[in-house]
C-alpha cells in the first residue's frame, strides 16, 4: 500500500469511528466555526467531484464552484436537525482532518491537495466496510451533484432546455 | 394566467399561514383533518359538503400555480419531505414524498391504478378485510376516477415510456396505458414540480377549494405534535407553527378541540404523531409494517434523443413480474420523469464518468422496478421511530428475498431496454457499468453484490404504519379507518394500507377515503 492510500484510509477510519461515537465537535463549536468547516469541505470536495462537468475558463469554474457551494448551504436548512446535525459534524471533523492531511502529504494548504487525492479519499469512504463512511459518501455526492446540476448555468452541457412558466429569481 | 387559489384568496378563503402567528391560538371546529393529501383533500371536501365546519392542517404551504417554479432547486426544498432529501434511517433508501398544501398529489406523476384485485384478495385473507368478495371498494374507485377526471392517456407516451412499451411490445410482455388524473394536460412533463396548469387534479385544485368555498378553513406552515386523550376520547390536539424552512417553531402553541379527529399525514407522519402521543397500541402494530415499493433504476443509451423531461412522466407500466409464485418478490415496471439534479443524484459515479454520463442526459432512458413489499414474512415492511426532536425515522431492513427481487428486477429492466433498442445499459449500482449486450449485462448483473449502498434505491411510495384489520389483534384501524381505541379518531391516509399495493397508491387512497369518510359523516350526523 503505498503512503498516501494509507493515510486516506487512516482518515476515513478517523472520521468513521468519530461520527459513531460522538456529537462532541458539534456541541463544542461555535455557528461560525460550522459555517466556516462546511465552506472548507465544500470548497475541497467540490472541484474534485466536479472534475470533468465544469467550464474550462478558470473564472467560470470559479463562479459554478461558488454557485454549488452557495446552493449546498442554502438547502442545507431544509433537512431535518438531526441530519443537519450530522452533517455538521462531519464537516468539523473533516476540517480538522483534511487539515492534518494536508501537513502528513506535504501540502502547505488544502488548496494544494491533488484532486485525485480527494477523490481517492471519496471513492475509500464508498468502499468502506463502515456504514458511516458509506452514508457519509452517498449523502456528500448527492448534495454536491444535486446543487451543481440545480443551476440552470450549467445546464447547457447536457442540452436541457426546461419549460419556464414562472421565472425563477 | 388562471390561478384557482388567488382567486379563492381573493373571494375570502379562510387561510392562516401559521408562520405569521406571534400569539398562541385556539380553535374548535366540528372536525380537524390533519395532512391535506389524498386522504385529507377528499375528507375536506365531503365533510364541508355534509355541513360539518371543518378545520385543515398543512405542515407545508400553500403554493398554487403562479408560484410553482419548473426548477428542482425551487420545487424540492418548497415542495417535499425534507427538501426531497428524507431517507431510511441507515439511508439506504431515498424516499419522495409531498409536503405542501394538496401533499403527494400536488407532486405526484398523475399515475392512477384500480386497487389490483390480488393485493384485496391478499388483505381478505391475511386481515379479514372482505373488499374482494363484498365489491365495497368499488363504487369509492368509480366515484374518485370520476371526481378526478382519471382516464387512459391518450396521447402518444414520450420517448422515455416509449422505450418501455416497446421493449414489451419486442419481448411478449405485458403492458398498459396509463390513465392520468388530469383535464386539459398540455403534456409538459413538470407534474413533479407542481403542475403550472392546474391540469393535474390533485387535491390543490379540486376537493380542497371546495372546502374553503364551503367554509373551512386552513391552516398552511403547521406541525401536529400531540394528540391528548383520555380514556377512549382524544380531548384536544396542539401544534405549532413551522419556520422559512418547514422546522418546527414552539415559540407559541396552537390548540385545536374538535368534535372528531381525522388524521391523514401520510404513512410516516401520521403514525409519528400517534407515537408522540403515545396512544393506546395493544396490537403493538403502531408504526410497524410500513412498506415502500422499494425501487429499482436502470439506466440505458440510445442513438437517438429520449428527452426524458418532456411529456407525461408517466404514461406505460408493465405488470409482467408483479405477480411471480409466491416465494419471490414481484415487481412493477415504470419509468421516472428525468431531470437533472434528480438523474445526477441517483446516477452512480464520480467525476469524469459522471460528467460524461451526464453530456448524454438527453440519450437516456431510464427505467425503475417497484418491489412489492408485504406479501411474504421476508418483506413486512420498516418501523417509523421518533429521534430525540421527536421526528419520524424510518428504520427499514433490506432482506435476502428483497435483495433476489432487486437482482431480478436489473435483469428484466436490461433486458427490456435491450431489447426497446438501447445501445448500453448501466443499471444503477456501484459496481456495475455500461453494458453493450444483453448477454454481457446478464453475466455481469448476476455477479453485482447486493448489499446496501452499493445499490440505489428509492421510493415514491409510503404504505403502512396504521394498518387496516377487521381483527383489533392484527390492526391499528377498522376497515372504515376507525381508530381501535379512541372513539374520535379516523385515520384516512397511506397508512391504513395492510400491505403494499403492487401498483401505485393515490386512487387507492382517493377510494378508501371516500369510503371511511361517508361512514363517518353518517356517525357524526346523528
Amino acid at each position: 500500500m503505498q503512503r498516501r492510500q494509507f493515510i486516506m484510509l487512516g482518515l476515513g477510519a478517523g472520521v468513521g469511528l468519530s461520527l459513531g461515537l460522538t456529537l462532541y465537535p458539534v456541541l463544542q463549536s461555535s455557528t461560525q466555526q460550522r459555517s466556516d468547516a462546511a465552506t472548507l469541505v465544500l470548497d475541497a470536495l467540490l472541484p474534485a467531484l466536479l472534475q470533468g462537468a465544469l467550464p474550462a475558463e478558470a473564472a467560470a469554474q470559479q463562479a459554478a464552484l461558488r454557485r454549488s457551494r452557495d446552493a449546498v448551504l442554502q438547502f442545507l436548512p431544509f433537512l431535518p436537525r438531526r441530519q443537519q446535525a450530522e452533517l455538521q459534524q462531519l464537516f468539523l471533523l473533516l476540517q480538522q482532518r483534511l487539515g492534518q492531511l494536508a501537513l502528513l502529504g506535504h501540502w502547505l494548504s488544502l488548496n494544494e491537495m491533488p484532486l485525485q487525492s480527494r477523490l481517492q479519499l471519496l471513492s475509500s469512504w464508498r468502499d468502506s466496510y463502515l456504514a458511516t463512511l458509506q452514508q457519509a459518501y452517498h449523502g456528500l455526492r448527492e448534495l454536491l451533484y444535486g446543487a451543481y446540476y440545480g443551476q440552470p448555468q450549467h445546464w447547457p452541457a447536457l442540452k436541457y432546455q426546461p419549460l419556464e412558466f414562472n421565472p425563477y429569481v | 394566467m388562471y390561478d384557482p387559489i388567488a382567486e379563492g384568496l381573493t373571494r375570502g378563503w379562510r387561510h392562516i399561514d401559521a408562520s405569521t402567528l406571534t400569539t398562541g391560538q385556539q380553535f374548535d371546529t366540528d372536525v380537524v383533518i390533519i395532512g391535506t393529501g389524498a386522504g385529507g383533500g377528499i375528507a375536506a371536501e365531503l365533510l364541508t359538503q355534509a355541513g360539518f365546519k371543518v378545520l385543515m392542517l398543512e405542515h407545508g404551504a400553500l403554493y398554487s400555480s403562479s408560484d410553482f417554479r419548473q426548477q428542482e432547486r425551487w420545487a424540492y426544498p418548497q415542495l417535499y419531505q425534507d427538501g426531497a432529501g428524507r431517507k431510511t434511517k441507515d439511508q439506504a433508501i431515498s424516499i419522495l414524498q409531498g409536503r405542501t398544501v394538496g401533499g403527494s398529489t400536488t407532486v405526484n406523476w398523475t399515475t392512477s391504478i384500480r386497487t389490483p384485485a390480488n393485493t384485496l384478495q391478499y388483505w381478505e385473507q391475511q386481515f379479514g378485510l372482505d373488499f374482494a368478495s363484498s365489491g365495497a371498494l368499488e363504487p369509492f374507485l368509480d366515484l374518485a376516477t370520476g371526481r378526478l377526471n382519471i382516464s387512459e392517456w391518450a396521447l402518444t407516451p414520450n420517448h422515455n415510456n416509449g422505450a418501455l412499451q416497446r421493449g414489451c411490445q419486442a419481448l411478449g410482455w405485458q403492458y398498459t396505458v396509463i390513465h392520468r388524473n388530469v383535464k386539459g394536460c398540455a403534456n409538459t412533463g413538470y407534474c413533479g414540480m407542481g403542475c403550472p396548469l392546474n391540469a393535474k387534479q390533485s387535491m390543490l385544485v379540486t376537493t380542497i377549494p371546495v372546502a374553503l368555498d364551503g367554509g373551512a378553513t386552513l391552516i398552511s406552515r403547521v406541525s401536529a405534535r400531540e394528540l391528548v386523550w383520555r380514556g377512549n376520547e382524544i380531548q384536544e390536539l396542539w401544534a405549532v407553527p413551522v419556520d422559512a424552512q418547514f422546522q418546527t417553531d414552539p415559540r407559541l402553541k396552537i390548540r385545536i378541540r374538535a368534535r372528531h379527529y381525522v388524521l391523514a399525514g401520510g404513512a410516516i407522519n401520521s403514525p409519528a404523531l400517534l407515537l408522540r402521543s403515545k396512544v393506546p397500541d395493544p396490537s403493538g402494530r403502531l408504526g410497524k409494517h410500513t412498506y415502500l415499493h422499494p425501487s429499482v433504476i436502470s439506466g440505458a443509451l440510445f442513438a437517438e434523443a429520449v428527452n426524458g423531461h418532456q411529456g407525461a412522466p408517466q404514461s406505460i407500466y408493465s405488470d409482467q413480474f408483479v405477480w411471480p409464485e409466491a416465494a419471490k418478490a414481484g415487481f412493477k415496471l415504470e419509468v421516472p420523469p428525468l431531470h437533472p439534479v434528480l438523474m445526477a443524484s441517483k446516477l452512480t459515479g464520480m467525476a469524469e464518468a459522471h460528467a460524461d454520463l451526464m453530456r448524454q442526459f438527453n440519450h437516456l432512458q431510464v427505467m425503475i422496478a417497484l418491489l412489492r413489499d408485504g406479501f411474504h414474512p421476508e418483506a413486512q415492511g420498516g418501523a417509523v421511530q421518533l429521534d430525540s426532536d421527536g421526528e419520524p425515522q424510518l428504520d427499514y431492513p433490506l432482506t435476502e428475498y428483497l435483495w433476489d427481487g432487486v437482482r431480478r428486477a436489473y435483469l428484466a429492466m436490461a433486458e427490456l431496454q435491450f431489447a426497446a433498442g438501447a445501445a448500453a445499459v448501466l443499471p444503477v449500482h456501484d459496481d456495475a457499468q455500461m453494458y453493450r449486450s444483453w448477454s454481457q449485462a446478464k453475466a455481469a448483473i448476476a455477479e453485482l453484490p447486493l448489499q446496501r449502498y452499493r445499490a440505489t434505491l428509492a421510493s415514491a411510495h409510503v404504505m403502512g404504519g396504521c394498518n387496516m384489520s377487521a381483527d383489533p389483534a392484527t390492526g391499528v384501524v377498522d376497515s372504515f379507518g376507525r381508530h381501535q381505541q379512541l372513539k374520535n379518531l379516523t385515520v384516512c391516509d397511506g397508512s391504513i394500507l395492510p400491505s403494499s399495493l403492487g401498483a401505485n397508491p393515490q386512487l387507492t387512497i382517493y377510494a378508501l377515503s371516500w369510503r371511511i369518510c361517508t361512514e363517518l359523516i353518517k356517525k357524526l350526523s346523528v
